[in-house]
């Protein structure tokens, strides 16, 4: 790692050297989205991550499971991301097996809220949290930068979505059958992937039912028609 | 106890914000490679350590023992790497030891993600980790700040982009065990030659569910030809004020033992009960 | 303000031979360009046949050499027994240490202090495998003194220090005084 010479001693002799805080660090220049739809709920992801303009990994899978129908869309920094869902995994595998039954989307949101929050001025992590319980049904949580939590029925985010919300906004509609919706999804990360230099690879889908989760794959060499796995 | 002393950390930072550049550590400018194949995994690095632009060590070790059945390559700062494999492989032993079972390759990851997370890239680890165990064969990379990836080829250090050209040009799925030695290697020659921060010889690791090879320098491509002529001076040549010869033997006329005299006033202490 | 890397100067060097090691240092000591001393010996002895040579702020190297007397002193006491493990004692061995602990085991030579690069230099063209004592001792004398020559905070007379099975032999080498 490399150190930067910029360095300034405040009065209290204490050392800030902003440029030395988290150098080269993994990023996630990301698409994601969740929808809510007629069945459930869907999570997208595109599935680059990138180190300065090197792509890292270009198959990463940044839709992760915290539960059996309780996944999450990561967006930020690799590590920061990864460390909150390892986290709340754990919390909520305790959870379950201390009440005998599956959390409720509600309960592992708050969790996720209560660390983002707690550790905004050290975290850099955007996320989409989604899931589908027996009591709920589908819901879409959405927690930016600061550690905010906001219910939404469908939710965009990483630096791919400022180049889709419009095209959300002009096709969403409430209460989509499965097909319709894993295709609004679709379509939306193309055009996230095609505008966003950041956000590119394969299509990654998780469809969360009262059936389970099911897994959709996408590659760009069919134009991300053709199901794969 | 392990763990870091930050006494120094307030004479650092002051001497650091007056100017003074921060002191350079043995860096590993570095290729290194993993890749899955049928039957088990192999990783590969080259042997030069750098520091700033000085070649420190032309025949380091950068492939790092866990368990008989994990390895880990490391790039980055060289103690770093290093200390942080060892606490890991000490941790995981024990592990081992206290569950009864053979160790595995995620908690090995787990672990080490969980301790660099800890220290937000300050330990600057970055390790491809590589094991077989009774879940699998497993390959993955870890990041200093924390961030873990899981793929069947992974290329790492400053020479990862000569090394990715390579496996995104050549690999294949199901390559047999010889074609995932050369693809390693190949792909570390390829950070030799194209990167300056690599150089010298390939390391390679095997390991599969039967047995774990290291084959040390591999492959050397760069051997140093033996010198035409010799530069070695007459004995004399160096002109010398005085000299001291110490014999092992004579040691002992170094060392004086004094008999003291045994006072007999006061309590004498037990000695026997 | 300098590094505390540079502000004292002086430099250190160590070689394998067949069947012996060499070690050497010099003996300025400075403050900047102003020569305090010409006898700041940087070698340090840890056992019949253990050294190890330290360069880098002066300061810090009384109270490394120190540290490591006292640690190994206490486990003398401890572990009644010599710190150099039997196998050790007898192999010609050598290895270096960056500021941090990282290790650099050099089947060559090592190089420290502030005339690093020249001595690098020096070590690459003149050392050679199996140098027999004396020789190992013209060659790490040669390299040393002509590397110190193109050092302005190094030199001032050296020390070296052949290490054999059975001997240590310790010579002081006339050195440029300027």
């Amino acid at each position: 790692m490399e150190f930067g010479n910029s360095g300034c001693l405040s009065e209290d002799g204490i050392h800030v050297d902003m440029d030395r805080l988290k150098k080269g660090e993994v990023n996630l220049g990301t698409s994601i989205m969740a929808v809510t739809f007629k069945d459930g709920v869907i999570l997208g992801a595109d599935s680059r991550t990138t180190t300065g303009a090197y792509i890292a990994n270009r198959v990463t899978d940044k839709l992760t499971r915290v539960n059996d129908t309780i996944w999450c869309c990561r967006s930020g920094s690799a590590a920061d991301t990864q460390a909150v869902a390892d986290i709340v995994q754990y919390q909520l595998g305790l959870f379950a097996m201390m009440n005998g039954k599956p959390p409720t989307t509600q309960t592992a949101v708050s969790i996720f809220q209560d660390i983002c929050y707690a550790n905004k001025d050290r975290l850099s992590a955007g996320l989409i949290v989604a899931g589908w319980d027996e009591r709920h049904g589908g819901q879409v949580y959405s927690i930016p930068l600061g550690g905010s939590l906001h219910k939404q029925s469908y939710a965009i985010g990483g630096s791919g979505s400022t180049y889709i919300y419009g095209f959300c906004d002009a096709n969403w509609k409430e209460g989509m059958e499965e097909e319709d919706a894993v295709n609004f999804v679709k379509e939306a990360l193309k055009e996230a992937i095609k505008w966003d230099g950041s956000s590119g690879g394969v299509i990654r889908m998780v469809v969360l039912t009262e059936k389970g989760a099911d897994r959709h794959l996408y590659l760009p060499d069919t134009e991300y028609q053709v199901r794969h796995e | 106890m392990p763990g870091f002393d930050f006494s120094n950390y307030n004479r650092n930072a002051a001497l650091h914000a007056r100017g003074v550049p921060l002191p350079k550590a043995t860096s590993t400018g570095t290729t290194i490679v993993g890749c899955i194949f049928e039957g088990g995994v192999v990783i590969a690095a080259d042997t030069r350590a750098t520091s700033g632009p000085i070649v420190a060590d032309k025949n380091c070790e950068k492939l790092h023992y866990i368990s008989p059945n994990i390895w880990c390559a490391g790039a980055g700062t060289a103690a770093d790497t290093e200390f942080t494999t060892a606490l890991i492989s000490s941790q995981l032993e024990l592990h081992s030891l206290s569950t009864g079972r053979k160790p595995r390759v995620v908690t090995c990851m787990t672990m080490l993600k969980q301790h660099l997370f800890r220290y937000q890239g300050h330990i600057g680890a970055y390790l491809v980790v590589a094991g077989v165990d009774p879940t699998g064969t497993h390959l993955f990379t870890v990041h200093a700040h924390g961030s873990t990836d899981k793929l069947p080829y992974v290329t790492m250090g400053s020479g990862s982009l000569a090394a990715m050209s390579v496996f995104e040009t050549q690999w294949k799925p199901q390559l047999t065990q010889d074609e995932a030695v050369a693809l390693c290697s190949e792909a570390i020659q390829s950070g030799i030659f194209n990167d300056l921060g690599s150089g010298s010889n390939v390391d390679v690791a095997i390991i599969t569910d039967k047995k774990t090879t290291l084959k040390r320098n591999y492959i050397k491509p760069n051997e140093r030809v033996p010198k035409l002529k010799s530069y070695i001076f007459k004995r004399g040549t160096t002109a010398v004020l005085n000299e001291k010869i110490i014999r092992k033997e004579d040691l002992g006329n170094f060392v004086s033992v004094h008999e003291l005299a045994v006072e007999e006033t006061g309590d004498k202490m037990e000695v026997d009960a | 303000m300098s590094s505390p890397f540079s502000i004292n100067g002086g430099a250190c060097v160590a070689m394998v031979g067949k069947d012996c090691v060499a070690i050497a240092c010099d003996l300025r000591l400075g403050l900047q360009a102003l020569t305090v001393s010409n006898n700041f010996p940087k070698i340090f002895q840890y056992g019949d046949n253990v050294f190890l040579g330290l360069t880098g702020l002066a300061t810090d190297l009384s109270t490394v050499s120190d540290l490591f007397r006292y640690k190994v002193n206490m486990y003398r006491l401890r572990e009644e027994r010599n710190i150099a493990p039997k196998t050790f004692a007898n192999l010609p061995f050598i290895c270096g240490f960056d500021s941090i602990g990282c290790i650099d085991f050099a089947a060559d030579f090592i190089v420290s202090g502030t005339a690093t690069d020249q001595l690098y230099g020096m070590c690459e063209s003149l050392w050679e495998p199996n140098l027999a004592p004396e020789d190992l001792f013209e060659t790490i004398s040669q390299a040393l003194m002509s590397a110190v020559d193109r050092d302005a905070l190094s030199g001032w007379g050296a020390y070296v220090y052949i290490i054999e099975k059975d001997k240590v032999t310790k010579r002081l080498l006339k050195g440029r005084q300027d």
